[in-house]
C-alpha cells in the first residue's frame, strides 16, 4: 500500500513542479563563485617570472617581454587550449591572473576570437607592429 | 555475424563493438552462443588509447597532474591526487592534515557521484529508466556541491602538488551537510528499490555469481571484489589522506550475484555520505599547502588509491629534474574486466550487457598500453624498431 501512495506522491509533485530542465540561454542559473571561466591578465604588478606559461598543462600562455627592465610584457592566451585548470592563477604570486566566472559562452565562429592579447593598449600595440615589421622582412 | 559449425548443432559469434548503442565507450566483445546461451567470452581493448603515460613524460609534475586528472572524465580526482601524493612521497614530503582531509572529502563526495552514475547506467541497462532518470537527478546535487567549493563539475583540480588549492568554507561546509542528508534519504530509498523491485531483481538475483575463490584467482578489486565477500579496500587495508583519521567500515556481501553487486555500491554511498558528514564536522585547522622543491630527487615510488571503481595504482619514477622520468598507471577496470568474460559464460546474452555494467567498467582509464605478443618481436622495442615497424605497418597496408 505505501509503495502505491509512493507513486502517487511521486506522480502529483512532478505533475505540479514544471520541467526540472531550464529555458536556456533566456534563464540562466547562478554560477559558482569558484567557476572557472575565461582567463583574463592585468599587466599591474607582473615581474614576468613566466611560471603562468610553465605551469600550464595546455600550453595556452605565451609571455611576450617587450621590455624586461621597463616590466613591458604582453601576453597571449588561446582559449581553445585552455583546459580551465585555474593552475596559472594559483601560480601568480602577484594577482596578475584571474579566471571570472561571468566569462564561459566561448563558443565562437571565428577562430580567431580564440587567440587574445592582454597588456597595456600601447605595448599590444607596439607588440603587434613588431610583428608586421618582421613579416614585412620575411616577404 | 559469423556463423561456424560445431558438432552440437550450429554455433554463432554476436560481436559487439567498438562502436555499439550498448556500450558507451569503445571495446570490442565476442560472444560465442549456442542458441541464447553464451559459450565462449573474449574482449579486446585499446580502442581509447591516448598516450597519457608517454605525454606525462615531458611535462613538469605539476602539469603532469593535470594531464593524469584527465585519464578519467567520472574519477578525476583519484588520478590528479594519485600524482600529488606521489610526488610529494618522492621529495619526502607530506600534505598538511587539512589538505589530506579535504583530499578525502573530496575522495569521497567523488565516489557518491561516481556510484549514484553507476546506479543509473546500470539501471538503464537493466531497461529500469525511472531509476536511471531519479539517480542522475540526484546526482546533480553532488555534482553543484563539487562545483561550489573547487568551481568545476567534473575535473576539480583540487589538488596541489603538496597539498590542495581549495579551503572549505562555513557556507560551503553546511552546503555539503545539506546535500548528504538529502542523499542519505535518496541512497536508503535506493536500497530498497534495488533489494526489493521484483522485476529488477530478475535481472540482477543469482547473475554473474562468482564466489570468493574465483574473485582471488581472477584478480578483481573494489566493491566488486566486495560483494563477493572479499575484504578487500585500500582505505582499510592501508589508509592514505585521513583515512587514518576518519576510518571506513568495509562493506561487503557474501552472495556474489550482481544483486550484491547494487547493494554494496548503494550501501557505500551511506557509508561515504557519513564519512563526508564527519569529515566536514571535523575538519583540521591549519596549512592548505607544503612546499615542495620543483626538483625532485631520484627515486621510486607506488602510490595505492581506493578509486570508487576499486584499487588505483600508480608507479612513479623522479629523475632528479622537475619532469617526471616514468608514470605508469593500472586502473581497477583491467583486473575486473577478466571476471566478466568468465561470468558472462553460461548466461543469456541479454544479461550480458548487465554483467559488464556491474563492474562499473571505464575503457578509457585502462587504455593504458599495447602489448604484442608475438615469437618474432620482443617486447621491448627501441624507437628505431617502432618507427620502423610503424613504416612497414603503412606501406603493407590494404
Amino acid at each position: 500500500m505505501s509503495k502505491k501512495s509512493n507513486i502517487f506522491q511521486d506522480a502529483i509533485s512532478s505533475f505540479v513542479q514544471g520541467p526540472v530542465t531550464e529555458n536556456y540561454p533566456a534563464e540562466k542559473r547562478p554560477i559558482a563563485d569558484r567557476f572557472r571561466g575565461e582567463l583574463s591578465w592585468s599587466p599591474e604588478g607582473c615581474s614576468g617570472c613566466n611560471l603562468c606559461a610553465k605551469e600550464c598543462p595546455a600550453g595556452a600562455i605565451e609571455v611576450i617581454t617587450l621590455d624586461r627592465k621597463a616590466k613591458r610584457f604582453v601576453v597571449r592566451f588561446r582559449v581553445d587550449r585552455c583546459a580551465f585548470c585555474g593552475q596559472c592563477q594559483t601560480s601568480c604570486r602577484k594577482g596578475c591572473i584571474d579566471l571570472a566566472n561571468d566569462r564561459w559562452e566561448l563558443a565562437s565562429y571565428d577562430r580567431s576570437d580564440f587567440e587574445k592579447l592582454y597588456g597595456h593598449p600601447d605595448d599590444i600595440a607596439e607588440y603587434l607592429a613588431s610583428l608586421n615589421q618582421s613579416e614585412a622582412t620575411d616577404d | 555475424m559469423a556463423e561456424i559449425s560445431s558438432d552440437n548443432g550450429r554455433k554463432f559469434t554476436i560481436p559487439i563493438g567498438p562502436q555499439h548503442p550498448a556500450l558507451k565507450e569503445p571495446g570490442h566483445f565476442e560472444f560465442v552462443v549456442d542458441g541464447e546461451v553464451i559459450q565462449e567470452a573474449s574482449v579486446k581493448l585499446g580502442y581509447a588509447h591516448r598516450g597519457i603515460e608517454k605525454i606525462v613524460e615531458d611535462r613538469n609534475y605539476t602539469q603532469a597532474m593535470y594531464i593524469l586528472e584527465r585519464v578519467c572524465g567520472i574519477c578525476s580526482h583519484v588520478h590528479a591526487s594519485a600524482l600529488a601524493m606521489g610526488a610529494e612521497q618522492l621529495a619526502g614530503v607530506e600534505a598538511p592534515p587539512r589538505a589530506r582531509a579535504i583530499r578525502t572529502l573530496v575522495y569521497e563526495l567523488e565516489r557518491i557521484h561516481s556510484h549514484l552514475l553507476w546506479l543509473g547506467v546500470a539501471a538503464h541497462e537493466a531497461g529500469f529508466e525511472a531509476l536511471f532518470m531519479y539517480s542522475w537527478r540526484d546526482r546533480e546535487t553532488i555534482m553543484d556541491i563539487l562545483e561550489e567549493i573547487s568551481g568545476s563539475r567534473v575535473h576539480y583540480s583540487v589538488n596541489a602538488i603538496g597539498g590542495v588549492r581549495i579551503d572549505i568554507s562555513a557556507e560551503s561546509a553546511q552546503n555539503i551537510l545539506k546535500a548528504v542528508d538529502f542523499l542519505e534519504e535518496r541512497s536508503k530509498h535506493y536500497l530498497n528499490v534495488v533489494s526489493s523491485d521484483r522485476v529488477f531483481l530478475q535481472r540482477s538475483r543469482g547473475i554473474g555469481v562468482m564466489s570468493p575463490e574465483e574473485g582471488n584467482r581472477w584478480g578483481v578489486v573494489g566493491p566488486v571484489a566486495r560483494a563477493s565477500g572479499i575484504k578487500r579496500d585500500v582505505r582499510v587495508d592501508a589508509p592514505y589522506a585521513a583515512y587514518d583519521i576518519f576510518p571506513v567500515t568495509m562493506i561487503t556481501a557474501s552472495e556474489g550475484d550482481l544483486e550484491a553487486r547494487f547493494t554494496v555500491r548503494v550501501r557505500e554511498l551511506l557509508e561515504s555520505t557519513r564519512l563526508v558528514r564527519e569529515v566536514v564536522k571535523n575538519l583540521p585547522e591549519g596549512e592548505l599547502t607544503t612546499k615542495v622543491k620543483r626538483k625532485i630527487p631520484p627515486a621510486e615510488t607506488v602510490v595505492r588509491i581506493e578509486a570508487p571503481r576499486g584499487e588505483l595504482m600508480y608507479y612513479m619514477k623522479s629523475n632528479g629534474t622537475d619532469q617526471p622520468e616514468r608514470i605508469h598507471g593500472r586502473t581497477p577496470t583491467i583486473p575486473n574486466m577478466a571476471s566478466v568474460l568468465h561470468l558472462t559464460i553460461g548466461h543469456q546474452l541479454a544479461d550480458a550487457p548487465m554483467i559488464l555494467a556491474g563492474i562499473d567498467p571505464c575503457f578509457s582509464c585502462n587504455d593504458r598500453a599495447v602489448v604484442l605478443k608475438s615469437q618474432s618481436h620482443s617486447d621491448l622495442w627501441s624507437w628505431d624498431q617502432l618507427r620502423q615497424y610503424g613504416i612497414d605497418r603503412y606501406h603493407g597496408r590494404t
